[in-house]
């Protein structure tokens, strides 16, 4: 297997909405990895074919993204943001150009090697959350911890996210901010290297967005989950430790914040 | 721990694939049945055809049926004898077959019957023995085996006859009393016909009669000689059966072949084995046309299971599904139906057979005849099943290995928009109203699912069409063969050729009406490589009780020279209208001339021939000859003529023309409203289920369009009319494809019933057509109905709600 899984190791658990980490020995493992470079892009190029038109969606992109960042991806629609977290989510390949996660060229993965890649070492959350609509909360969560040996127990991701007395729940019968945490729960309990989430708190009020925000942190924070978050909001970029700006497919601007807000403080 | 794994992921997707089914439970149910319909009639129709065929091969041998029949005006045993030596035989038996008539006391019609000699010391393993049914057979004591008769089960049943009752024989100018010392069936009668020109068995008016061999002999004339040859071939033997047949009819010729009769031919034979035969076509053009529909439905079900799901494949494959794993899913979404319609099919298919099984012993007669449980066929029909319902997802499989999950994460694109062909026609289009707009854009923007749901209604209409067609035909059949063809009321037959004494003998019974007499005789028919025996038809001239017709429906008058020949046997002989043969009588001088066809007669029942009755008398060298007469009865006075017939020493056969033909009538109407009401049902079941089907997903489809109507202020039946509207469209298109389809598929079964025992016309009356088109558009109104409900219980609020 060209991608080697080096995962993080750790237990969560849950006091009331408060996350504890309970493995201090984990977490000293994770601290001394920060810094390292999980992602590095260079020269990434993606162009679409829409009939006749050729539509470049992202034009030499260069990214480095180290273990424990939580980094913002800022732009406006068709600004080419998907694109990039697809390029780093191993769901697509560029055109042209380098991706690499740590030692592996995810550009030049075959299609099966992708997948392991992203089985392994990648949790997504989306927009719409993208839950099984006939799978309960608990099995939308196990539906993911299935594909690695090492998975958490559904109910502890459930619990995680506070959501354990809504284990037998379908997507349908819970608000927009349940389905986003059940989605978390989801991309948490095969303990990702890398979290992805596009856009999680678009259809969420501000409120609730702030609770699915404040988890992410908090996941980012404790556990030093290596987390990126596509939005065209940039009141969210606040929260970050660092945000690059994304316009017409080109990164044109980079921003390190030395002092992030707490996602409970966000406004818009 | 890794296998516990791999268990759990297979219950996790399995609660959803359980979940998406229960979601589609009406669309599905519709599929399911068209799938157990096409899955059951392949289990039931080969399991029907295997319990026919097991018991047609263990009958025959258990019974010793014979391979070939050589009828002889009258030869000595020591000609059996020699021919018994033949190499490649195995055994022969000399036998006397002997027409009579049978007078029951409390039935005023003569009855016809067939006396044939039987050996007292075993009747059961004789060739063709006898399988007792009741009674205990022939006693052996030699006083009392003189009038000792057992009868064929059939006519006993029919007319309650037991052992120990008696019947009174006219034969051989004698009329002698019987007593009942049994009832039995025997392999040569399995379908109990005279032989060729025989449709369907008349227990009621034909029986057979086993009388003791040295009875028989005695009393017919026959001490030691014979009449018929029944026999054997060796069982590996290396000889040519044909070869060896003409050998045999070489001996046996200075004795008068009046027919040889290879087991090919045997009427009773035929019948069954093209039972056989049809159901092995059924089996394969049934489960065919069924599941091909169920597949094509199939293949919409699941193509739009997967573009609804576009962005639950594309989580799944981000999550790191591998796109095997996915695949698995959605395939065994097909698996699973299947296996469900397969194992609903093998339910179908268990009551189909166990149908068939009740119905068979009122045609064919077997010692026994019980269900069997073929498994193996089960386990065939349901892997046809999986097989149909596999290819069926295969569509929307291949999408979903295609799809990439950074594309099925995209918003689905916009589906197909503009303008359709139809709206080029602006004059035409701006006629039409706006829902037909909605209706023929969805139809023009869906093509597959428009195709499948035309051709969904196309094999349904045929299938109702054809049967109709079949039923027309099989009227028209009977109503050619006995009302065009005869128009005589009676006809008696006698055992030798007589003068014109015979004729007014007959025109003096009471009642008749009208006489013509005819002559009956057997020639030799060669052109080049084909020959063939068979028997010709003199009638007089004016003849006006049997007109051969034309395939215009013109009346041929037979000419003072030439023959008419039956469309059939001219194909057999490879003749046609002028073509010159040779013709050869079977007895007399036997010199051979050459005649010509003089015109070609349709006929749908036997081999036909026809010729004057002098000009096939000067062939035999005789005057005036006659065998039969033909005569028209004042019903009135029938039992008087019938109690005159059972005097008359010389009758040896008596046919009643409205007795068959009622006797047909009757079972084709039997037969042919079971199977009619059944393909009925099950067209109906494409019909109806196609539509529903494609009407629920089309709605499911466009609920947000439903909802924004609802919210407009249009009511549910507004809304079913425009989904009404597709399906009349459908319907009409379907109409027209079903023309051509239904005209070939009663074309290619006229064809494959095209035998030399039976030909099927093909009648198409206005009545198929009125009746098809009624019957299916009641399928489309119940298919509406569904659709209706289904608009009234739409939660359309949620339909609102719903996001591109």
């Amino acid at each position: 297997m060209l991608i080697s899984s080096q995962r993080f190791d750790r237990t969560y658990a849950t006091v009331g909405s408060m996350m504890i980490d309970q493995s201090e020995q984990i977490e000293a493992r994770g601290a001394s990895r920060a810094d390292e470079l999980l992602l590095r892009m260079r020269n990434a190029n993606r162009t679409f074919r829409m009939g006749e038109v050729e539509v470049k969606a992202l034009m030499q992109c260069d990214l480095d993204i180290k273990e424990g960042e939580f980094l913002v991806i800022l732009g406006p629609s068709g600004s080419g943001k998907s694109t990039l977290l697809n390029l780093i989510g191993g769901m697509d390949r560029p055109t042209q150009g380098e991706v690499w996660f740590r030692d592996n060229e995810l550009s030049k993965c075959t299609d099966d090697q992708l997948t392991e890649f992203r089985r392994a070492s990648v949790g997504f959350v989306f927009q719409f959350y993208n839950l099984v609509p006939t799978l309960t909360a608990y099995e939308n969560v196990q539906a993911a911890g299935e594909l690695v040996d090492d998975a958490l127990d559904p109910m502890e991701c459930l619990q995680l996210v506070d959501l354990q007395e809504r284990a037998g729940h379908f997507p349908a019968q819970l608000s927009g901010g349940e389905q986003q945490r059940v989605a978390i729960a989801r991309a948490l309990i095969k303990k990702p290297d890398l979290l992805l989430a596009d856009e999680p708190t678009g259809a969420l009020d501000l409120e609730t967005a702030r609770r699915v925000l404040s988890l992410m942190q908090h996941l980012n924070r404790e556990r030093h989950l290596t987390t990126i978050l596509i939005t065209h909001n940039p009141a969210i970029a606040d929260i970050a430790g660092r945000t690059i700006r994304l316009v017409s497919g080109k990164v044109t601007e980079r921003l390190v914040n030395t002092n992030p807000i707490p996602a409970s403080d966000v406004e818009w | 721990m890794s296998n516990g794994r791999k268990a759990c992921r297979v219950s996790v997707l399995h609660n959803k694939l359980r979940r998406d089914l229960m979601s589609s439970t009406g669309v599905l149910i519709t599929i399911l049945a068209i799938i157990a319909i096409g899955t059951g009639s392949y289990i039931g129709l080969m399991s029907a055809q295997r319990i026919l065929e097991n018991s047609q091969s263990s009958y025959y041998s258990r019974y010793r049926f014979a391979d070939f029949w050589v009828d002889v005006k009258k030869a000595p045993l020591t000609a059996a004898d020699r021919v018994a030596t033949l190499p490649g035989l195995a055994e022969v038996d000399a036998r006397v077959v002997f027409e009579v008539i049978v007078d029951l006391p409390n039935i005023a019609r003569p009855i016809s019957g067939r006396l044939i000699s039987t050996p007292i010391d075993r009747i059961a393993d004789n060739l063709n023995g006898l399988h007792l049914v009741q009674g205990s057979g022939f006693s052996d004591s030699k006083k009392s085996t003189r009038s000792e008769v057992i009868l064929n089960d059939a006519f006993a049943r029919e007319h309650d006859l037991l052992p120990g009752d008696r019947l009174e024989l006219i034969l051989n100018r004698k009329r002698e009393q019987f007593i009942i010392v049994g009832t039995a069936i025997s392999p040569e009668y399995v379908y109990m016909v005279r032989g060729e020109g025989d449709l369907v068995p008349d227990p009621k008016h034909f029986c057979v009669l086993y009388v003791p061999e040295r009875y028989a002999r005695e009393v017919l004339d026959y001490k030691d000689a014979f009449n018929q040859l029944a026999g054997r071939f060796a069982p590996n033997s290396a000889q040519d059966p044909e070869l060896m047949l003409d050998r045999i009819e070489a001996m046996l010729d200075p004795f008068g072949v009046l027919a040889t009769t290879p087991r090919e031919r045997h009427a009773s034979h035929r019948f069954l084995s093209d039972e056989i035969r049809g159901l092995g076509i059924s089996a394969v053009v049934m489960p065919t046309l069924f599941l091909f529909v169920a597949a094509l439905a199939l293949n919409i079900v699941l193509s739009r299971l997967v573009q609804r799901q576009r962005s639950i494949i594309g989580t799944l494959k981000a999550l790191g599904y591998s796109d095997r794993l996915v695949l698995e899913h959605y395939l065994l979404f097909g698996v699973m139906i299947g296996l469900l319609g397969g194992l609903a099919g093998a339910g179908v298919g268990m009551l189909i057979t166990w149908g068939l099984v009740a119905m068979y012993p009122s045609f064919f007669e077997f010692p026994s005849f019980d269900y069997q449980f073929c498994p193996d066929l089960l386990l065939i029909g349901v892997l046809m099943s999986l097989g149909f319902a596999i290819a069926g997802t295969a569509k929307g499989v291949w999408t979903v290995l295609k799809l990439q999950p950074a594309e099925a994460m995209r918003p689905t694109p916009p589906s197909k928009g503009g303008s359709i062909f139809l709206e080029k026609l602006t004059f035409l289009w701006r006629r039409l109203g706006f829902r037909t707009h909605i209706a023929l854009r969805s139809l023009a923007r869906n093509p597959f699912r428009t195709a499948t749901g035309i051709i969904s209604q196309a094999i349904a209409m045929s299938l109702i069409f054809s049967t109709f067609v079949m039923f027309d035909s099989m009227w028209y059949l009977v109503e050619y063969q006995f009302d065009t063809i005869v128009h005589s009321d009676a006809d008696i037959g006698m055992r030798d050729e007589r003068g014109m004494n015979a004729l007014y003998e007959a025109q003096t019974l009471p009642g008749v009406d009208e006489a013509e007499p005819a002559l009956g005789m057997v020639f030799d028919m060669r052109n080049g490589r084909c020959a063939r025996r068979q028997s010709v038809l003199g009638l007089s001239d004016p003849h006006r009780l049997t007109t051969p017709t034309t395939a215009e429906g013109e009346a041929i008058h037979v000419p003072k020279e030439g023959l008419v020949l039956s469309s059939k046997l001219a194909e057999i002989l490879d003749l046609n209208v002028g073509d010159i043969f040779d013709l050869t009588p079977i007895r007399g001088r036997r010199d051979k001339v050459q005649t010509f066809v003089a015109s070609i007669a349709t006929s749908y029942l036997g081999l036909e021939a026809y010729a004057s009755r002098k000009y096939l008398s000067k062939l035999v060298g005789e005057a005036s000859a006659v065998n039969t007469v033909q005569m028209t009865i004042d019903p009135t006075k029938r039992d008087a003529f019938y109690a005159a017939i059972k005097k008359l020493p010389n009758a040896q056969g008596l046919n009643v023309r409205t007795d068959t033909k009622h006797n047909i009538e009757k079972t084709v109407v039997e037969t042919t409203t079971a199977s009619l009401g059944m393909l009925i049902f099950f067209a109906g079941v494409i019909a109806f289920g196609s539509m529903v089907n494609a009407s629920l997903i089309e709605l499911g489809d466009r609920i947000r369009d439903v909802a924004t109507f609802r919210v407009l202020g249009y009511k549910p039946r507004h809304i079913a009319a425009i989904f009404f509207r597709q399906n009349m469209i459908i319907f009409l298109l379907g109409a027209m494809l079903a023309a051509p389809m239904g005209y070939g598929l009663v074309t290619a079964s006229s064809v494959a019933y095209d035998t030399e025992l039976f030909r099927m016309p093909v009648v198409i009356s206005t009545e198929s057509i009125t009746q098809t088109i009624v019957i299916c558009v009641v399928f489309v109104l119940f298919a509406q109905f569904v659709v209706w409900r289904q608009t009234q219980k739409l939660d359309w609020l949620e339909g609102i709600k719903i996001k591109e």
